[in-house]
């Protein structure tokens, strides 16, 4: 049998931090998968590129906007080079492109454990209305805008303040018709359309983690309160929670989803009522959280991937804190070159 | 009287109460502590006023204030 060779990505762990390091510290801390690491990074400054100690060996990635080509001829040279066996995309621009390329990636030999393209657009933001309803939840009104005309409508309708958010990333808060449409033009810059017009709910925000088997059952879940986030929102200070009802939305999700593959629920919590904000299709920045609870939901995933028999794992306690700090890694220019000259450390 | 959310807390000797549905924690001093333990094991107010003024110097008609205000309390936290 090959030695196991997992590629993953969202190494950016910065004041906006991808989930790739909570991923490859979890990985890492399996007893019996013991894998060899490769960091995908679309830029030599990504941290995880230079954690020795979780990453064996970083490469560059085309952008995902590159195309099917560029990406599948970057991850022959992996399995080619490296023995690559599978991946494990952690960015939400990246998913569309995995999962089209599914096949193809089969037949290298790279095993993912993804869901489908169908089950990837049903989660989207402008879905999640319907969703929140089949799952019992509530959904702060939600507009979807494609121009400054539709802006100006759904502002009146659902009232200020509210959120602007893109279809993939970045959420505003505004307070006034003139922030709108400045926070409009900054999301649609970045992100493209459509843009949402949410509601803003004022409440607790409890987020679960969980992978699906595929089958409608959960390989493993664990919910959190954040306590304290950063101005991006991001948490940086939170706590295990046992709550019941996020807890049956989350396997009703599964259920009724058949999903396959890392998820979270993003929730707000108010007067007992559970409204969700979205369901993001990977692990979060947060996931090694679960880890050190006891519930190793990377190594879940990449054992459900490999087709091993495996547990849920979902028995872990309430009342762990988890506190993110920032620290300071100083290097030589060894990766950094190489990442820049040659394209791999 | 409804006792399953203060039920559910998880509280230590020393007051501190953490709730593991909502992840909110709270401290009260020793009193409040006193308070909160009774009500979780179903005394009603008058017998919690009663048991207070055993241990502390103070009158049956302020240890009933006392514990009418912390019930309140705990109904504006929602955890009555």
């Amino acid at each position: 049998m090959n030695p196991l060779v997992v590629a993953l990505s969202g190494l950016n762990a910065t004041d906006n931090p991808g989930p790739g390091v909570g991923v490859a510290r979890s990985l890492r801390e399996d007893k019996g998968l013991d894998p060899k690491m490769l960091g995908l990074v679309y830029d030599a400054l990504e941290p995880g590129a230079h954690m020795e100690w979780l990453v064996d060996r970083a490469y560059m990635m085309p952008y995902p906007l590159a195309g099917k080509s560029a990406f599948l001829e970057r991850i022959s040279q992996l399995v080619a080079q490296e023995g690559l066996n599978f991946a494990i995309p952690n960015l939400d621009l990246e998913l569309p492109l995995y999962i089209r390329c599914a096949p193809e990636l089969e037949a290298l030999g790279v095993k993912t454990f993804l869901p489908d393209m169908a089950q990837f657009k049903l989660r989207g933001k402008e879905h999640l209305g319907q969703l929140a309803e089949e799952l019992g939840l509530h959904m702060p009104q939600t507009k979807v805008v494609n121009n400054l005309e539709e802006l100006k409508e759904a502002c009146e309708e659902v009232g200020f303040p509210l959120l602007v958010k893109g279809a993939f990333y970045s959420a505003h808060l505004v307070h006034n018709p003139l922030a709108a449409v400045a926070a409009y033009h900054e999301v649609v810059t970045q992100w493209g359309y459509p843009v949402l017009v949410q509601a803003r709910i004022e409440g607790e925000e409890i987020n679960l983690v969980g992978v699906g088997d595929g089958k409608g059952g959960s390989l493993g879940q664990v919910s959190a309160k954040k306590l304290v986030v950063s101005s991006q929102n991001k948490i940086f200070a939170g706590v295990t929670i046992r709550h019941e009802a996020l807890a049956k939305a989350a396997e009703r999700f599964l259920a009724r989803y058949q999903w396959r593959g890392a998820f979270e629920l993003e929730c707000i919590l108010k007067d007992e009522e559970i409204h969700m904000i979205e369901i993001n299709p990977r692990f979060p920045a947060w996931v090694y959280f679960a880890t050190a609870v006891g519930v190793n939901l990377p190594a879940q995933l990449v054992k459900a991937g490999l087709g091993l028999e495996i547990e849920p794992v979902k028995d872990y306690e309430a009342g762990k804190l988890f506190l993110r700090y920032t620290y300071e890694m100083i290097t030589d220019m060894t990766h950094f070159k190489n990442l820049t000259l040659h394209g791999h450390t | 009287m409804e006792i399953t959310r203060l039920s559910r807390l998880a509280l230590n000797q020393e007051g501190f109460a953490f709730d593991p549905l909502t992840g909110n924690s709270y401290v009260a001093n020793s009193t409040g502590a006193l308070v909160l333990e009774a009500l979780r094991v179903g005394k009603g107010p008058e017998e919690i006023a009663l048991h207070l003024t055993e241990g502390y110097e103070v009158s049956l008609e302020q240890a009933a204030l006392d514990v009418g205000e912390m019930i309140e309390q705990l109904k504006y936290l929602k955890l009555l």
